[in-house]
């Protein structure tokens, strides 16, 4: 009995803390965002996640940090399968996407190139953007995935956004980028 | 066994379990071996500014670091009196946060914000009778910004967002010429 109710309350809590619940994050296609990381008077839930990630975010009101390990199907990113990331042009101070294996490691490869972002990334003459995740040399903005396995991204953004509203991130799905598999190897 | 017994031992396990899970999530924090702070504190000295290196595949203070950002960052303590935290801001981008040691963000501008190239912060402790929660702009005298901070210890991370890889040399050679330090004459005028 004891050790059910360890696994129990030792699972439910390492899930709540990792993955987020309706309550800590939002989820808008593919990505998530822990809403209230690094505010004052956060919830006990994000204050573990921020402590065990490492990481030290802004709060919402001057960042957003989106992270996505699916494409927008749903399905696991994975290194040897190439992807096209696309979204409209983002009305924000700055914003940067950058591609990690599961463990929050940059992905060694030949380009050095781990991220692109508003400044420095290619984009059409209406602002909107095209990011190809691919192991292989891609034309435009080709982001390598190297000998990774899985994959994770992240799309910071900085300054103020049309999403920055306590209610939640929900304003962000036409603006968050689409994860569109291309093919697979 | 009877039904009422099985019953009463579902019930009980999920009551035990409820309390580990309250107990996990509220004590993990607190153990966290690999927060933040205490990754810097192997790193850094205390009231020193220390630009990390760029984040490769090879190397990252931080997980999930920006590989195009460009960090520097200050452990302050506050206890031996308030601390001075000097940078050149390059770029809008450029943002300024202060952190508790258990990574509550209780302040950030940015470089837009400021509206200037070159910013002191005198970060001191909230004063008792304060009634601000987290912190504030207490004052702001010329390029002096006074910050309050809720607790003695805390980190300042000035982050350089770069517009492109070849910024990368650059913002690092500004960013090294940040500084924090406990010296704070010359502005120390503007306090009290």
């Amino acid at each position: 009995m004891f050790v059910t109710a360890l696994a129990l309350g030792l699972g439910s809590g390492w899930y709540l803390i990792e993955q987020g619940s309706s309550l800590t994050t939002a989820r808008i296609g593919p990505w998530s965002v822990w809403l209230a990381a690094g505010r004052p008077g956060a919830d006990p839930y994000t204050v573990a996640h921020v402590a065990r990630s490492g990481r030290l975010p802004i709060t919402s009101t001057n960042a957003m940090y989106f992270f996505a390990r699916t494409d927008s199907e749903g399905e696991q990113l994975l290194a040897n399968c190439e992807y096209a990331i696309s979204g409209p042009r983002l009305e924000v101070t700055w914003w940067s996407l950058a591609v990690y294996d599961l463990a929050g490691r940059l992905i060694s490869n030949k380009a050095e190139r781990y991220s692109f972002s508003k400044t420095d990334a290619l984009s059409a003459t209406d602002g909107s953007y095209r990011i190809v995740l691919s192991r292989t040399a891609r034309a435009g903005n080709w982001l390598p995935t190297g000998e990774a396995k899985r994959l994770q991204l992240v799309l910071r953004v900085y300054g103020p956004h049309p999403w920055t509203d306590s209610s939640g991130a929900t304003d962000a799905s036409a603006l968050l980028p689409e994860i569109r598999k291309l093919r697979c190897q | 066994m009877s039904m009422k017994s099985s019953w009463s031992i579902v019930l009980a396990t999920l009551a035990m379990a409820g309390v580990i899970h309250i107990i996990t999530v509220l004590v993990l924090p607190t153990f966290a071996p690999q927060n933040a702070a205490t990754r810097l504190l192997a790193l850094t000295e205390t009231n020193k500014m220390l630009v990390l290196p760029a984040a490769t595949p090879a190397h990252q203070s931080l997980p999930l670091m920006a590989p195009d950002i460009r960090y520097a960052v200050c452990r302050f303590d506050l206890r031996n009196g308030p601390v001075r935290l000097s940078t050149a801001i390059e770029e809008d981008l450029w943002v300024i946060a202060f952190y508790t040691l258990s990574g509550v963000n209780f302040y950030t501008i940015s470089g837009g914000d400021l509206k200037r190239d070159k910013i002191d912060f005198i970060i001191a402790p909230q004063a008792e009778a304060a009634v601000e929660v987290g912190a504030s702009i207490l004052d702001e005298i010329e390029d002096v910004v006074v910050i309050s901070s809720p607790e003695q210890q805390g980190i300042a991370v000035v982050r350089a967002p770069l517009p492109g890889p070849s910024y990368a040399q650059r913002t690092e050679l500004v960013l090294s010429r940040s500084s924090c330090t406990h010296d704070i004459s010359g502005i120390d005028r503007i306090r009290q």
